[in-house]
């Protein structure tokens, strides 16, 4: 993992990308991510990876680590984003195996 | 002639507007302090126009054709974009751009040697955001962003952004209007580690040995010093913003950085502080 290790082709990166730039895709992609990740044409270990919200497997696959914080809130809501929140907990337990503050 | 009244880098990061509450109390005085007084730096220098020099956080370059720096040219801005709206807790804005100047800049820098992509339609997040909510709240300064890469590698080396710096300050001395004022504003930085291993942590050794480079007024020492990969062995996923600091160092001479601020500040998951090189 790490920035050197991202795939600009890997089509997570994309899926992040947009919607996140868009408000409309952002809504869809919370109705059905599974139509989503369909669309843009995900891989079936991206797909299981995205379902179980394994950011640290995302990360080994490609996804760009400024990307995996993101994710979780797509998830889980970007507000009062603290090292305690929903968002921040559920990215220290997939990449760190731990909760936030301990490393 | 154009003259750069100011040059001033300071972080960025979400925590100082969305949850600067959890930081403790005395160092939340003192980011709030230490960016005040940014903004009366800044505000006091009276600035025709602000040019930007910031990370661009994958968010309007896209991946199959990504570059390296580009300068936004519209005439107006708004923000933040819409999904970071509840992230970063300020309210929206809009400020006006500068077309002409932006446009000075990708032509000239052309002509310089010196790259640039331009665009009308940049979204902002925290990299804009988050300092002129501090620096001009009333957001009455026009900006020229200029987005950079400084996260998805390949990155433009610290020798090519201090080239670009060097290229602005050129500009705005040759190229433009007698009189007008610009302020140069790097954001970004100092060591954290967003989606990294460091996440949580900040590298308050480094951050302090950064600012010290810079306080000593010896560009080549930094640039010899501060490289990617020390940058990267500070957090991987975020320090390398600081190549946002080092392009405007390329403005500045051998002029002697003043550090206004710095808290490691860990609950924000930032090293935060700022410095000005004062141009008189």
């Amino acid at each position: 993992m790490g920035i050197d290790n991202t795939d600009r082709t890997l089509a997570s990166n994309r899926l992040v990308f947009e919607v996140r730039r868009d408000m409309a895709a952002y809504r869809r992609f919370r109705e059905n991510f599974e139509l989503v990740m369909g669309e843009y044409g995900l891989t079936e270990e991206e797909k299981e990876a995205w379902r179980t919200l394994d950011l640290k497997k995302l990360g080994d696959l490609g996804v760009h680590p400024y990307f995996l914080p993101q994710i979780s809130r797509l998830f889980h809501g970007g507000g009062y984003n603290h090292n305690r929140s929903e968002a921040c907990k559920a990215y220290a337990a997939s990449v760190l195996a731990g909760p936030a503050g301990d490393q | 002639m154009g003259e750069i009244v100011l040059t001033i880098a300071l972080a960025h990061a979400p925590g100082l507007t969305g949850w600067l509450d959890q930081a403790p109390q005395d160092q939340q005085q003192r980011l709030r302090d230490g960016y005040q007084e940014m903004g009366r730096i800044v505000r006091a220098a009276k600035p025709d126009t602000i040019i930007g020099l910031a990370n661009d956080h994958i968010l309007n370059f896209q991946f199959d054709n990504p570059p390296n720096f580009c300068i936004g040219t519209a005439d107006i801005w708004h923000g933040p974009a819409p999904w970071f709206k509840d992230w970063l807790n300020v309210p929206d804005y809009t400020v006006k751009g500068n077309r002409d100047l932006a446009h000075t800049l990708v032509r000239e820098g052309d002509r310089a040697g010196v790259r640039f992509a331009y665009s009308d339609s940049l979204l902002f997040d925290d990299n804009w955001s988050v300092p002129l909510f501090y620096l001009t709240p009333d957001h009455d300064v026009p900006l020229v962003p200029i987005h950079m890469n400084c996260i998805l590698p390949p990155l433009p080396t610290p020798a090519e952004c201090f080239r670009v710096g060097e290229v602005i300050a050129e500009i705005v001395r040759t190229r433009r209007p007698a009189r007008e004022r610009i302020i140069l504003m790097a954001t970004g930085g100092l060591s954290h580690d967003p989606g990294g291993p460091a996440y949580f942590n900040v590298d308050e050794a480094f951050d302090r040995w950064f600012l010290s480079l810079l306080e000593e007024g010896n560009p080549q020492r930094v640039l010899k010093e501060a490289t990617i990969e020390r940058m990267k062995q500070a957090g991987d996923g975020g320090t390398s913003e600081l190549l946002a600091w080092i392009a405007a160092m390329g403005a500045v001479g051998g002029r002697r950085a003043r550090t206004i601020c710095y808290e490691p500040a860990v609950e924000l998951r930032c090293g935060m502080g700022g410095v000005v090189w004062e141009m008189a």
